[in-house]
């Protein structure tokens, strides 16, 4: 099936050509100015699309500012918009349904990232689908919404790469850059389906981490034994060489239980530096999940607006109480 | 994983995770500590000992916080044991609190006490229980397991890295806060005094950065230049400060967050929790409008280097899109519903309301037509002038008739090849054709006859037109069949002719049948459509040794037949000819025993013929004879002869019975493209605008200032052939045919005067004249002055003119 709505563009990258200077100077590949602790901040949102139940917009801009030559050293960002709708009745067509039926649609824009995409749907945007969908389905309370459907929708406006575009694809290359983004994914959905005033346990929190190996480690990363790869929070792919092993979860502090765990890459027989004793995948996890906990925060931010906007139409009077009658907000 | 311990939560101090084997460095703090604590506790006020165990038990749950510990220990000595057991869990109903699925004993301390519940009571009368040893049952809220779900079983091995830390943390935190209390009071000297910086207050959390890091010591100074750093990036960001923290008021669960993951990396920090919230780009800026407006907007770290494209293209002229509306793919769709036809299921209520633009939308569906307009230029000719001025040859049309094999289409096939209107390897062709399939004599006739199944069955079928030219007069062949059953096609060519010529078989036996047989009933057709003039050519004269009597014969027997059936004398002619050998066709016969014929041959004979005047002046009549396909610059093409009127290119004319319209394109007179066409000329007319369902061969084509009518009956003035009753009967006009039925015979007509004889007639026998009333099924283009025949049973029965 083709689309034949719109007229496609080329297939492959439109950011423009930069050409090496005549210097001979290759062009520098960023580099992680971050503390390896240290999170990039992150913008997001709640109520953007009006018509939609609930919808959430999460950007996360690169930690560092944009350099002098802008087109060369640019690390990635990530912008993503999430459209919750429902919970509507089941079509007719339907089965008898006792739990809420999530769907979930994660699409790429086309000039989402530097590898053009298509308009349907490929084989890892259907991924992140079903990753995102186990990870909201278990901070659910599904059992309230009988014969009824949920559609998450998320949007990819700005993805982030898979390694720096100046590098030659490596041994050590995975879509990295899908960790992130499903990370992403996933704090937007929580504070989207928490802005649809859909019941939750708590609000899920994506975070990651990653085991890097970095070939400049003793000049930046002064303590890391050279060789060992070193655990870094909120990793961003194109300013390292060559990450090991990724780990997505979804987490829920209040909880503190994990409703999605994805990792890529080989941790198992890293060795961490001398004094760290866990294995590579107890690290990448402990990682994730303080990453996720430490984004928090800006998540209950963003429903603390979400439900203040809430009150505010309320008390405007032009919000009108549910059928239920319940405008419970227990923030 | 699951062993780490989360500080930041508000209960976890409740939680108790079982280690057993601690770090040796952690048993060396654990010790140091005991032995102040015990210090303490002797060194107090009230003067308390404890064991060892209980103090270190006391340490552990408080995180090695020797001033909690001591407070605690104070304070547990000194109550009663009964009150100290009473929260024991054994006895409160706490246990029945926890779900079936906490199995985790999540809130009480590990105790060693062994107590028993009956003990405990036994001094305390029933249902009087002194107020001392009451109790405040606590029941323990329904806490979640701090686990992962289905996470490991809570009871294996040592303490984790990040519970290590946490517990050190706190120490640390502590002993701060004592080291202040020390301070204050200025009870105790420590060394640790001796530090002056705020952050090296105490040497032993120096000790214990070094401990738990001991390659960290260089570290350390770098640590501190990092830390300098995040001083100057957090003196620059201070702008947004003021919101962030009066957001983290608002926040009140904000977990406090604990730097675990590398121990002695995020030592430094404070554990003021990290505002991780970014402003919004540029980009999300114009996405939230004027959403944002009640925040405090802040420039980000972006905003600097990028310009503004709101700002400086106005910000009121672009507006964020609404997402209210309906979407660009759904107006497209909408549009291709509508255009499909779908629009009268989905009636757009904005559509129907709107009549101004559905009238926009009719004659855009109007301009959407696929059909190139036709822009035929008329000249606007006076056709009769050109007529006259035209340098045009007389023209005739003859049909050529005759009993079955009289040698009709072979006689024509000789006079045109002789004339050279056929080339000779083309009769050549024909001639190897014939011979191989045993019809050699047959050749010539395949000049006309066309058609396999014509030549297969050495009959004609359909009229066959042929044209050749003398030097006076340019001809068109009409080759009619011969055969009874192909008369209708007889009639539509007959129609068409202005003189006839009848071919009669000279041989013994096949006269007389043809006189009785479709010579008789040609010869009467043709009289009955109004041919005036017949040239009889007596056939196969080689067969009978060119014998004169018996030339004489048919002569006198035809003649005498042909003035009975109307055909003046003057306007029969005869010539002896051999259409097989090609004797008196077009060259005089060089047999010697026609030498007693001086006479003209067939074609001298033909060219004798007068013009023939035809009505130009009245309305356009043109009989279709054919509809076809001219080619692809043609797509319908129809021909036939013109009756009445002229035409030229350009004209709009009008097609009965269905009384559709068309335009002439172009059209052709006699093969050759012309601006005009008058009566008694054959045409070909290219026709636009118009659908071939509304063409038919026999229909009537005229001019829609003057058409035709379309009649269903009418009254006509015939000769009976056979007898007439009230029956039903074929009506044969041209190539039009349509079933009837006599309805009623009005009166029997005097032959020469044209009187009534007699009226109402029960029956009209042969040979009278009678006028009737004929009723057709359909109506059919007719009138007044057309000729018409009524056949019946595959035979003629009456042939007359309408009136």
């Amino acid at each position: 099936m083709t689309d034949r709505r719109r007229i496609n563009g080329p297939p492959c990258g439109t950011r423009p050509p930069v050409f090496a200077p005549a210097t001979g100077k290759a062009a520098e590949s960023p580099k992680r100015t971050r503390r390896s602790n240290e999170l990039r901040k992150i913008f997001l949102k709640t109520g953007l699309i009006p018509s939609a139940a609930g919808s959430a917009y999460l950007e996360i801009e690169p930690a560092r500012p944009l350099l002098t030559k802008p087109l060369i050293a640019r690390s990635s960002a990530l912008k993503l918009t999430c459209t919750v709708h429902g919970p509507k009745p089941l079509p007719r067509s339907t089965p008898f349904s006792p739990n809420l039926l999530i769907t979930t649609h994660v699409k790429y824009a086309p000039f989402a990232a530097r590898r053009r995409r298509g308009y349907i749907r490929d084989a890892s945007e259907r991924d992140l689908g079903v990753h995102l969908e186990t990870a909201i389905r278990g901070a659910i309370i599904a059992e309230r919404w009988p014969k009824s459907a949920l559609e998450v929708t998320v949007n990819v406006l700005e993805a982030e790469d898979d390694r720096w575009w100046g590098n030659v694809s490596g041994s050590y290359d995975a879509s990295w850059g899908m960790m992130n983004v499903l990370a992403g994914c996933i704090t937007a959905t929580s504070a989207a389906i928490a802005d649809a005033r859909i019941d939750c346990l708590d609000l899920v929190v994506g975070g990651v981490a990653a085991l890097v190996r970095e070939e400049a480690s003793q000049k930046t990363e002064g303590h890391a034994v050279n060789g060992s790869p070193i655990l870094v929070l909120d990793p961003d792919p194109s300013e390292h060489r060559s990450i090991v092993s990724t780990c997505v979860i979804a987490y829920m502090p209040g909880r503190d239980e994990i409703t999605e765990l994805w990792l890529k890459g080989d941790a198992l027989e890293v060795a961490l530096s001398e004094d760290d004793k866990r294995s590579g995948h107890e690290a990448l996890i402990d990682g994730a999940v303080d990453t996720a906990r430490r984004l928090h925060s800006v998540l209950t931010a963003a429903v603390v607006e979400s439900g203040e906007r809430l009150f505010s139409a309320m008390t405007d009077g032009t919000w009108t109480k549910d059928d239920n009658g319940n405008v419970e907000m227990k923030i | 994983m699951s062993r780490h311990r989360v500080k930041a939560l508000s209960y976890d101090d409740d939680f108790e995770d079982d280690y057993d084997s601690a770090d040796p460095d952690e048993q060396e703090r654990l010790e140091e500590c005991t032995k102040e604590v015990l210090g303490q506790l002797q060194a107090g006020e009230p003067s308390v000992t404890a064991s060892r165990e209980e103090v270190q038990e006391a340490l552990w749950h408080y995180y090695n916080d020797i001033q909690k510990s001591v407070d605690y220990l104070r304070g547990k000595k000194a109550k009663t044991v009964g009150k100290k057991q009473a929260t024991s869990k054994t006895t409160t109903p706490k246990a029945t609190a926890v779900p079936a699925h906490s199995v985790i004993p999540a809130f009480h301390p590990r105790s060693s006490d062994h107590f028993s519940a009956a003990e405990f009571f036994r001094d305390s009368p029933w249902l009087n229980v002194p107020l001392h040893r009451k109790t405040d049952i606590l029941i323990e809220p329904l806490y979640p397991r701090c686990r992962l779900l289905g996470g490991a079983p809570p009871s294996d091995g040592k303490m984790s890295k990040l519970a290590a830390l946490a517990a050190a943390r706190k120490k640390k935190e502590g002993e701060k806060k004592e080291l202040e209390k020390t301070k204050l009071l200025g009870a105790e000297n420590n060394a640790s005094q001796a530090a002056t910086t705020e952050r090296r207050n105490s040497t032993l959390t120096l000790l214990e950065r070094l401990s738990v890091n001991g390659k960290e010591q260089r570290g350390s100074e770098k640590a501190d230049t990092f830390l300098r750093k995040e001083a100057l990036f957090t003196s620059r960001g201070n702008r947004g400060k003021i919101v962030i923290e009066k957001h983290n008021e608002v926040l009140g669960n904000c977990p406090k967050v604990e730097e675990t993951c590398r121990p002695g990396q995020g030592e430094e920090r404070t554990s003021k929790p990290v505002d991780l919230r970014a402003l919004p780009s540029t980009f999300a800026r114009t996405i939230v409008g004027s959403a944002m407006s009640h925040m405090h907007v802040e420039l980000s770290h972006l905003s600097g280097r990028c310009f503004d494209v709101m700002e400086i293209y106005g910000q009121g002229l672009t507006e964020p899109f609404d997402f209210a509306d309906s979407s660009p793919d759904d107006i497209v769709l909408k549009a291709q519903s509508s255009a499909k036809g779908l629009k009268s299921k989905q009636p757009t209520p904005k559509q129907a309301g709107n009549k101004g633009t559905q009238a926009d939308l009719a004659s855009g569906m109007k301009s959407l037509a696929v059909e190139e307009p036709v822009n035929i230029k008329r000249k606007n000719l006076d056709v009769l002038t050109e007529y006259r001025k035209s340098p045009w040859k007389n023209a005739a049309n003859f049909v050529v008739i005759g009993h079955v094999d009289a040698g009709k289409s072979t006689l024509m096939g000789r006079l045109l090849a002789d004339l050279n209107a056929v080339d000779n390897r083309t009769i050549e062709k024909y001639r190897r054709e014939a011979e191989k399939i045993g019809k050699g004599s047959f050749a010539l006739a395949w000049v006309l006859d066309q058609s396999s199944e014509e030549r297969a069955r050495g009959v004609t079928i359909d009229i066959a037109t042929n044209k050749f030219e003398t030097e006076r007069t340019r001809f068109t062949i009409l080759d009619a069949p011969g055969h009874r059953d192909f008369v209708p096609n007889m009639i539509a060519g007959t129609s068409q002719a202005d003189f006839a010529v009848l071919v009669i078989d000279a041989s013994t036996g096949n006269f007389e049948s043809g006189l009785k047989g479709q010579t008789k009933e040609h010869a009467l057709l043709c009289r009955s459509m109004g041919v005036q003039k017949v040239v009889v050519a007596v056939n196969k004269m080689d067969t009978v040794q060119w014998s004169k009597d018996r030339f004489n014969e048919i002569e006198q027997q035809t003649s005498s037949f042909l003035t009975a059936a109307g055909f003046l004398p003057k306007n029969i002619s005869f010539v002896p000819c051999s259409g097989i050998q090609g004797d008196n066709v077009v060259r005089p016969s060089n047999d010697p025993n026609a030498s007693w014929y001086p006479g003209r041959s067939l074609i001298e004979e033909l060219e004798t013929s007068e013009p023939f005047t035809h009505s130009l002046e009245k309305p356009l009549r043109l009989t279709i004879g054919d509809v076809f396909r001219g080619g692809a610059q043609n797509p319908l093409s129809i021909s036939g002869r013109i009756c009445a009127g002229n035409l030229q290119t350009g004209d709009q004319i009008l097609i009965m019975p269905s009384g559709a319209k068309a335009i002439v394109k172009n059209l052709e007179v006699d093969g050759e493209p012309n601006d005009w066409a008058v009566a008694g000329q054959n045409v070909v007319l290219n026709l636009a605008d118009i659908d071939p369902i509304h063409l038919h061969s026999g229909d009537v084509i005229c001019i829609p200032t003057s058409p035709i009518q379309n009649t269903k009956a009418f009254t006509t003035k015939v000769l009976a052939f056979d007898h007439l009753m009230p029956m039903q009967v074929d009506i044969h006009h041209g190539r039009l045919h349509v079933p009837g039925r006599i309805s009623r015979l009005v009166a029997v007509l005097d032959k020469g005067t044209g009187a009534v004889a007699k009226k109402r007639p029960k029956i009209i026998s042969p040979g009278t004249v009678a006028r009737i009333v004929v009723e057709m099924e359909k109506p059919v283009p007719l009138e007044a002055p057309a000729r018409i025949v009524l056949r019946a049973a595959g035979g003629t029965i009456a042939a007359g003119l309408l009136e």
